[in-house]
């Protein structure tokens, strides 16, 4: 709401600069957006919140800077105001007709004006409406936006030769077609209301007025309408229309049903002071619907305590009276009486915020919460989380934090997914169903070769749920002094990572082979339980992508695991005594998993076998062309004794003939 | 051919020792040398066993003379031990001289996002203050973000938050207020809860606007809970998350959820040029959230505060575009190696 300071001063003597009424409002809860001086006139911007419509006049705002200044003090025009403009009288003969067949229309009158000139409005009035962001247009339609400004209450003028004097306010008709001013031909719809002669519709109601019954430079005569309609009606129509206006933004916010005609009046005598000769009817006054007044009762006790204030009881009765409100009774409780313009205002608690805002919130003390204290803390799957993410880090993966909102990727997932019916962008077209796109719009970004990358997030698949994944590429550490050989990321630098992550939480892992996944190199891929995947990013999918070519993701879904309980964990006595170590080097087929010989392994050997590990793996020169050499180092230990060499040869030696078992031939 | 008497090559064994050990000029060859003379072979050691060879009557006096012949070659020894050994470890140090200022080795260290950084710190601070840390989820029912939040139906506040609709019923939440429902419908006061997370409105992407950013959200029911313990708590928050000696700004604000309902700026001498600086909405819960939760609002009271996480780094650090936080620049985020807060 943007008002010259020059406009509040004819309703408020005040010796506050236009800064301080900007302080004050914004203190009061009209946030001050910015002052600029226009033709040498301070001009403020007000922001008006959605639940204030009373404030998008200049009355209004006068009205909070008397509440909270006591040495502002109302001039008689304000006080006129006040009184509804009841002092202008008026005689003349209203020929029209009102009919209104809507529940969406609460109030509809009408004031007729003839015999004038639509000329120019006063250079005064003309300068206030370009301050106020307006355009001058005509007499009829400058006073019709002066006199909103000043009251709030949205007013039109139709000409009469082109309207009639029969005038109804009903429903549109389905598909009904009227031409606003703004030249817009809009097709209506049965839920939106529309003002109407006899025979067509010539105005949206609250929102616009038809082209073809627009007042010109040539209107003599003209009906001058006031109204007050449903808000919610105003902005479904405006919303489905498209239109937004200063009336809508009135209507919607809510405009005060008893300052109807006050707006009219207030017209009449500003168009008599432009042309003494003009003829004004009486208002025609139809009122079907006026709101039902509320009685609330204030208990100063209970606002002072949850303001944390100590007002007086005097003090309170006056900054409501100062607002407009009535109070009755002596506290205990008072009985408080809105305006009708405080539509917002429906209980105690409603009170409680006027009396601390004028008032003042300065004086509001600090106080920490006393009372009884819960347990409070970051704990359970949440904890768990935090958990995941440090070990993430220590493990040197870099944290990234990626839009659950993107477009698709190649490395979506499979599966249904759902994004927004009103995207506004193709970036924002669906909810991500992995992370692993993230993680790859990250590395390409910061140069593809050397990424080590980590998220934790919500997935969407269609339902949501929390996810880790990692991406690694390139060398494990950065080249050292006198390093040569850079160990570069693979299958197993990511494996170790989930295997680390989930012990944390107390996950074992199980890795099993797949192909399933065609974001995946076919043969470095597995399935990690039923909850993850992990494998290296298809070559030719990340060549399309600009991905390293060796490119490892994994990806884990963690709802389930984190609701699940994790086994106690119990410490275990551990041996005092040495251990031993022994290696078996085998020939074996490819085909044969390492897993197998692993299990081949831990059987034969029992609860001995503290540690395995392999040291080796060859394939190429001397090895035969379908086989691999598998090297396998070994700790021994016992629980209660020290293994003699010959003890630990016959394990080793049992192991071998198990692994033999499996097919592989010892070297 | 006259037998050499034992007693005679004593002088000579021991002026042997003594060019040995006194020319040793490592102590490899001192050991050597010790070796030749004092080991089990060696030469005062087989003395000892010619003991047999001498006269009955001289024996006591030639085992003194070979103990005295060894203890001093023993003492020269031990002696010139100690020198050799310090020489060779002073040598040995000098040889190992490094240049310090030569790079450290490399490490692959990871690092933590600036807004989980940010968001640890809340949760560390809100957590002290002895509020539980909960979640809600980030598609949410438009019960939750609008009517549960005391939305009337149709109403201009929902222009103020332009919303991402999957369906009438599901959307993008547009803020983490929307878990106070979620709450209230399974639990009963005493109640201190507060939760981070992501919100998302339907906005044009620019430096200062972005479709996703994070928010805070922080309440408590109580009985007497008031516009006081609303102000202190957010003076300790803001204290604890920024230093300094912080002063807290009410200001009127709307929202549908609190009653009154404020906006809030903090200021300090030390901090923001000693400026006001915004930084969320609060207020108390409005009566209408509690009763439709069947929480009786003459006994309790409850505040609520909210406020964007980015908005911490950014008045911190002086990041000026917000869409930065989700970008993945490595040039951007390793400047947080060092905590900002």
């Amino acid at each position: 709401m943007k008002f010259a300071v020059s406009m509040l001063r004819d309703h408020v003597d005040t010796r506050l600069t236009a800064d301080e009424i900007g302080d004050l409002l914004t203190m009061a809860g009209f946030e001050l957006e910015g002052i600029e001086e226009v033709d040498g006139d301070p001009v403020l911007d007000i922001k008006v919140v959605s639940n204030r419509g009373d404030g998008l006049s200049v009355v209004g705002l006068t009205r909070e800077i008397l509440a909270k200044d006591p040495e502002s003090r109302p001039t008689d025009l304000y006080v006129r105001a006040t009184r509804r403009f009841e002092d202008v009288s008026l005689a003349g003969e209203n020929p029209a007709t009102i009919t209104i067949d809507s529940s969406h229309c609460n109030r509809f009158a009408l004031m007729a004006v003839s015999n004038i000139q639509n000329g120019e409005a006063s250079p005064t009035i003309r300068r206030r409406l370009e301050q106020a962001g307006m355009r001058s247009i005509s007499l009829l339609v400058d006073l019709t936006n002066y006199v909103m400004l000043e009251l709030g209450q949205p007013l039109h003028a139709f000409d009469v030769d082109k309207l009639g004097n029969a005038v109804v306010v009903r429903q549109a008709r389905e598909a009904e077609k009227l031409v606003t001013l703004n030249g817009i031909e809009n097709e209506l719809q049965s839920n939106q209301l529309v003002i109407a002669s006899p025979d067509r519709a010539v105005g949206v109601a609250g929102v616009m007025g038809g082209l073809d019954t627009e007042v010109s430079a040539s209107t003599t005569h003209a009906l001058i309408e006031s109204a007050h309609f449903l808000n919610t009606s105003v902005r479904k129509t405006r919303k489905q229309l498209g239109l937004n206006t200063e009336a809508s933004y009135r209507f919607e916010r809510s405009v005060d049903p008893d300052g109807v005609t006050a707006a009219l009046r207030r017209f009449a005598e500003l168009l008599l002071e432009h042309q003494p000769e003009a003829v004004i009817s009486t208002i025609l006054d139809d009122y079907p619907r006026p709101p039902k007044e509320i009685e609330i009762d204030l208990d100063l006790e209970r606002a002072n305590r949850l303001l944390g204030l100590q007002i007086p009881a005097a003090s309170a009765v006056r900054y409501l009276t100062s607002l407009g409100f009535r109070v009755a009774g002596h506290g205990d409780p008072f009985l408080i009486v809105p305006p009708s313009w405080r539509t917002d205002i429906r209980r105690e608690e409603d009170l409680v915020e006027e009396l601390g805002r004028v008032h003042g919130y300065e004086l509001i003390p600090d106080l920490l919460p006393e009372g009884q204290t819960v347990p409070g803390g970051v704990n359970g799957a949440f904890y768990l989380l935090d958990r995941i993410t440090d070990r993430l880090l220590a493990l040197g993966y870099h944290q990234a934090l990626s839009h659950s909102l993107r477009g698709v990727h190649a490395l979506d997932a499979v599966g249904e997914r759902v994004g927004p019916r009103n995207p506004g962008s193709p970036d924002t077209a669906f909810l991500r169903n992995s992370l692993i796109p993230g993680l790859s719009d990250a590395a390409q970004r910061n140069g593809s070769k050397d990424q080590f990358w980590f998220e934790i997030g919500k997935v969407f698949s269609p339902n949501e749920g929390r996810s880790v994944a990692i991406l690694a590429s390139g060398a494990l550490l950065p080249p050292g002094v006198n390093e040569k050989a850079e160990t570069p990321a693979d299958f197993y630098a990511v494996k170790a990572a989930v295997e680390d992550v989930l012990a944390a939480i107390g996950i074992a892992t199980d890795f099993q082979s797949t192909d399933e996944d065609a974001r995946l190199h076919p043969f470095r891929q597995a399935k990690i339980g039923d909850y993850g995947v992990i494998g290296e990013i298809h070559p030719s999918l990340a060549a399309d992508l600009g991905l390293a070519d060796r490119t490892i993701v994994a990806e884990v879904n963690l709802e389930s695991l984190l609701q699940q309980d994790s086994p106690e964990l119990k410490v275990k006595s551990f041996s005092r005594h040495p251990a031993v170590r022994r290696d078996v080097a085998v020939l074996v087929n490819q085909s044969v998993p390492f897993a197998e010989l692993e299990t081949a392994i831990r059987t034969a050997a029992g609860p001995v076998l503290e540690r395995l590990w392999v040291f080796d793996d060859f394939r190429g020169p001397g090895i035969p062309e379908d086989s691999h050499s598998v090297g396998i180092g070994m700790i021994f230990r016992k629980p209660d004794s020290t293994f003699t060499d010959e003890e630990a040869n016959q394990v080793r030696d049992e192991i071998a003939a198990a692994l033999q078992s499996v097919g592989a031939t010892l070297r | 051919m006259p037998q050499s008497v034992p007693v005679e090559l004593i002088p000579g064994i021991q002026a042997a020792a003594t060019a040995a050990i006194d020319g040793a000029t490592s102590v490899a060859d001192l050991r050597l040398a010790e070796a030749r003379f004092l080991g089990k072979n060696g030469e005062i050691t087989g003395l000892m066993k010619q003991m047999g060879a001498v006269a009955k009557e001289d024996r006591p006096a030639f085992g003194a003379a070979v103990n005295e012949a060894k203890a001093a070659i023993t003492a020269r020894y031990e002696a010139r031990l100690a020198v050799l050994t310090k020489a060779e470890m002073s040598a040995r140090l000098e040889a190992d001289k490094i240049d310090v200022t030569m790079p450290g080795r490399p490490v692959r260290a990871g690092t933590m996002h600036i807004l989980e950084q940010t968001t640890r710190k809340i949760k560390r601070v809100l957590a002290g203050l002895g509020f539980e840390y909960q979640e809600g989820p980030e598609l949410e029912q438009f019960r939750y973000n609008f009517d549960a939040l005391n939305y009337p139906p149709d109403h201009p506040a929902m222009d103020d938050q332009d919303t991402f609709f999957i369906n009438d019923d599901l959307l993008l939440r547009t803020q983490c207020t929307a878990l106070q429902g979620r709450i209230f419908k399974t639990r009963k006061p005493p109640l201190r809860v507060f939760t981070v997370g992501r919100t998302f409105r339907n906005e044009a992407v620019d430096r200062t606007h972005n479709h996703t950013f994070h928010q805070v959200d922080c309440f408590m029911i109580d009985e007497h809970v008031s516009m006081a313990h609303l102000k202190g708590t957010l003076g300790a928050f803001a204290q604890a998350m920024f230093g300094g000696d912080v002063k807290v700004r009410f200001r009127p604000d709307f929202f549908p959820f609190v009653e009154p309902g404020v906006d809030y700026a903090i200021s300090s001498p030390k901090l923001f040029g000693g400026k006001w600086v915004e930084l969320g909405g609060a207020g108390l819960i409005h009566p209408n959230i509690l009763e439709q939760h069947g929480i009786d609002t003459r006994r309790y009271s409850g505040f609520a505060f909210g406020l964007g996480v980015e908005r911490i780094p950014m008045m911190a650090t002086g990041v000026d575009d917000l869409r930065l936080f989700m970008e993945n620049d490595s040039r951007f985020l390793n400047q947080f190696r060092r905590e900002i807060l």
